[in-house]
Order: C-alpha cells, then sequence, then structure tokens
C-alpha cells in the first residue's frame, strides 16, 4: 500500500562539497533527506513528489557536537538522542537537552536531526524555541556563498524558511552562555511520548555576576504563532530588575496579552492563552529556586 | 535509476537486496526478506509494531528509505534468542502473560531488549520511557512492565549485581 515506485535518483555524497554540487545542479528537484522522521510521513501521505533523494547520513562532519573558542558548533546531522545525551549541551543549554529528550519516542529520537526540525520549520518544532532563546545561528551553504543567519530572521512561517533550493544547512552555532544563565522549559501536550506540541515555552535568564540583577531575558514560545516567537516586551520589563521583586503574575498576564494563538485540533486560543501565562509563571518560579540554590 | 543494489548485515547475515529508491526499509525487510516478524502498524512512526535495531539505535522501520539503511547492522526480532532458545526477555513476556494478540510483541520485545542493554537495572520510570514508543492495544502495559522487571532481577541475579530499583 505504501510502496511507491516513482522514479527517482538517490545520492549519498562523503563531502559537504559534493552534497552542493549536487544541489546545485538539481535544485528543487531534489530533496535533501536528514532524519526523515517528517519528511518520509509526508512523503508517504503523498503530500510531495521527488525525483531524487539527496542523504546527508555519509558526511561525517554533520554528526559532531564541538566548542569552538566561545561557541558551540552543532551539526546539522545530529540526532536528538545526540542532544539529550551530550554533557557539553547538558552543560551549557539545559533547555536544549530537555527540549530534545522529550521528542518523540526513543525510536524518533535516534532518528530524527536538529537540522531536520529546523528546516522543516513545524510551528510546532520543539527546538526552535529553545534555539531562539540561546542566541542560535545557523550556517547555510551553497557552491556560491556562505552565510550565517540569526535564528529569528530564518523562519517565515508555517514550513518556511528564507533556504533557497540551491542552499544546505550544515551546522547550528551557539554562543557559550555566561556562568550565571538560567532556563527553565515547558512541554503542554495530551500526552507525554509522541505528541506535538499544544504550547511551549522557553525562558532563559542571565543575571548578573553578583546573580541578583537580570541582565538579559529571553522568553520564546512554540505553537502559538506561524513561527516560534520571542516576546521581547518581556525582556525590556525585566532587564536592570532586582529578580526578587519582580511580579510574576504581571510577567504572566504579559506572555498572554502578547500572543494570538490559534484554534485547532491540540487546543483553543483561549486554552492557550490561559496556560501561556501560567507556564510563563512556572518558568519563573523555577528559575527562582534553580536560583537560590546558588547564593 | 530507480532500482539500487544496498548491503545490510541482517541478525548477524550478509545480504546483498535489490531495492527501489523509495521503497521502505519496514517493506524490505518483509516482503523482500520475508521477515515477517516486523509489523506494521501506523505507518508514521507512532506505533512501533515496525522497531529493529539498527546500528546499535532503536528505530522505526518505517520511517527509513531502504537506501537509508545501506551498510546498516540491523537486527530484528528474529535474530532475538536462537531457534528453539527463547531470550530471557521472551521468556519473562510468556510467563507474565505481556502477550495478547502478539501484534507490538516483536517491537515490544526489541525495545526491552535496548532498554536493559542500555539501563540493567531500570525504574518503572525508566522502563516507561523506554517502551514509550510502542502501543499495545490489548493487554495494557502493566504486564509488559512486570516482564521487563523480572527479566531485569533475573539477569541482575545471574549476573550477581543489586536488585533492580523497583524490586
Amino acid at each position: 500500500m505504501h510502496r511507491r515506485t516513482v522514479p527517482c535518483q538517490y545520492f549519498a555524497p562523503q563531502k559537504i562539497e559534493e552534497a552542493l554540487e549536487i544541489l546545485s545542479k538539481y535544485g528543487k528537484e531534489i530533496k535533501i533527506i536528514a532524519g526523515g522522521t517528517d519528511l518520509l510521513i509526508q512523503y508517504y501521505d503523498r503530500l510531495y513528489e521527488v525525483n531524487g533523494w539527496l542523504d546527508l547520513k555519509n558526511i561525517s562532519e554533520f554528526k559532531k557536537i564541538k566548542i569552538n573558542k566561545n561557541q558551540m558548533i552543532i551539526g546539522a546531522m545530529v540526532t536528538h538522542a545526540q542532544l539529550e545525551k551530550s554533557q557539553d549541551i547538558k552543560k551549557y543549554y539545559p533547555v536544549l537537552s530537555q527540549a530534545a529528550a522529550d521528542i518523540g519516542s526513543p525510536q524518533i529520537r535516534n532518528r530524527g536531526t536538529i537540522g531536520g526540525n529546523i528546516v522543516n520549520a513545524s510551528p510546532a518544532g520543539d527546538l526552535l524555541s529553545p534555539l531562539m532563546a540561546y542566541d542560535a545561528q545557523f550556517r547555510l551553504l551553497s557552491t556560491q556563498e556562505e552565510k550565517i543567519v540569526p535564528a529569528e530572521d530564518f523562519f517565515l512561517g508555517p514550513k518556511k524558511t528564507i533556504l533557497k533550493p540551491a542552499q544546505l544547512l550544515t551546522q547550528i552555532i551557539l554562543p557559550l552562555p555566561s556562568e550565571r544563565t538560567y532556563g527553565s522549559w515547558i512541554k503542554v501536550g495530551k500526552r507525554k511520548a509522541l505528541v506535538i506540541a499544544t504550547i511551549t515555552l522557553v525562558l532563559v535568564v542571565k543575571m548578573t555576576e553578583d546573580n541578583k540583577i537580570v541582565k538579559d531575558v529571553r522568553t520564546c514560545l512554540g505553537s502559538v504563532a506561524p513561527t516560534p516567537i520571542e516576546i521581547k516586551e518581556i525582556k525590556k520589563k525585566m532587564a536592570g530588575k532586582n529578580f526578587d521583586q519582580l511580579d510574576f503574575a504581571e510577567l504572566g498576564q504579559m506572555v498572554e496579552d502578547k500572543i494570538s494563538p490559534i484554534d485547532d485540533i491540540r487546543g483553543t486560543r483561549e486554552y492557550r492563552k490561559d496556560v501561556a501565562k501560567e507556564i510563563m509563571i512556572n518558568a519563573l518560579e523555577e528559575i527562582g529556586s534553580a536560583r537560590r540554590l546558588y547564593k | 535509476m530507480n532500482k539500487l543494489t544496498i548491503e545490510l548485515t541482517i541478525n548477524g547475515e550478509k545480504r546483498e537486496v535489490e531495492t527501489a529508491t523509495s521503497t521502505r526499509l519496514l517493506d524490505l525487510l518483509r516482503d523482500d526478506l520475508h521477515l515477517t516478524g516486523t509489523k506494521e502498524g501506523c505507518g508514521k512512526g507512532e506505533c512501533g509494531a515496525c522497531t529493529v535495531i539498527m546500528n546499535g539505535e532503536l528505530i522505526a522501520s518505517c520511517l527509513v528509505l531502504a537506501p537509508q539503511a545501506d551498510g546498516a547492522v540491523i537486527t530484528t526480532i528474529e535474530g532475538i534468542g536462537g531457534g528453539e532458545n527463547l531470550d530471557p526477555i521472551q521468556e519473562a513476556f510468556i510467563e507474565t502473560g505481556a502477550v495478547q494478540c502478539g501484534f507490538c510483541t516483536p517491537g515490544m520485545i526489541l525495545a526491552a531488549k535496548k532498554l536493559l542493554e542500555e539501563n540493567a537495572y531500570p525504574s518503572e520510570e525508566e522502563i516507561k520511557r523506554g517502551i514509550s514508543g510502542n502501543l499495545c492495544r490489548c493487554t495494557g502495559y502493566q504486564k509488559i512492565f512486570d516482564a521487563i522487571k523480572l527479566v531485569a532481577n533475573r539477569l541482575s541475579k545471574r549476573d550477581g549485581g543489586r536488585g533492580g530499583k523497583d524490586a
């Protein structure tokens, strides 16, 4: 029933340069396949046809997580399971590690990749708001040029990004966070495993050396807009303030007021707005207690 | 170039198979290699009936193109235990009544195998997480948890280790 016999080519190059050549030659004719956990579901549902596959599995460079000076470089083919288990990711980006651990199931986490999650650009993509919150940049390569773009400029809408047919997402670049950085990850869904998020919230707070004053904040949400979004007003409200004097309820209300989610099968607009407020308060409380442990 | 030949090591045996670029690993296993212990449930990676171990990792074979598995080492349910000899996990499933219709069982056994390989003494929470990608629609999950706990306890006794966390 699922067999598809449409003739098509299959490329699995070993080098990035070869992959780029194939892309520049075939462009839209060809589908880039990473883990396939989203792509193949859509393919066997006959949502698109392909004339060829470009499989990135043999490019070993894409499967590495490494630290280069003050940056973390994550290859596009790093799987969710790798992100979840990496000690470096746990240490520097705990929210990204937790988000990866909450994706799908062991079977999905072993195949699905960070690059695929980004390029698929689902409004409910679990890694997207954590990446935004940690100021991720994406390295896009083609035979012609190299571009490094911030996560917030990459997403245009559901399944829409600025990526051109000849471009390949090769790396995710994250700045190493300062020592007093706290994060909270909250995913709300109908059940724990194999669920598409009804709403996700990431709060990353950078504190001053003395751990009292808020230096910088990112509040990023998924599944409430066509793309992952940051609520920038929260940053304005919190920066420079003493954390102990913050009004959590007011900040929760701000998140509720600033989002305009839609009704869909996973939840109504009203539900999402209500929940957004509550999980923002929970996230602030979680960071509050993590911070107290360091005093 | 619709057809291509791939090489796989399946249950310890090297196989060369001609396949199509858009064939799923699941169909290759079932239809071409007649390894029908691997089941198709949802075809969307959600039910785990098509679970196999590929290059040491638990995967859903409905979400892998056959050529993606070129060069891979694969264990299917047929590669667990040997002939008449059952794997201790299979024995435990039978003893605790963790099998009813049997459709989820191959995937459950492989998920349990992988879980116990990585974590010999899993807690109940860890067991739940380990088999969270496998759905059962008959027995419910309690007997399956019991089976995994039973085998963990037995293996730990055999190895002279400590008991399971929930023992």
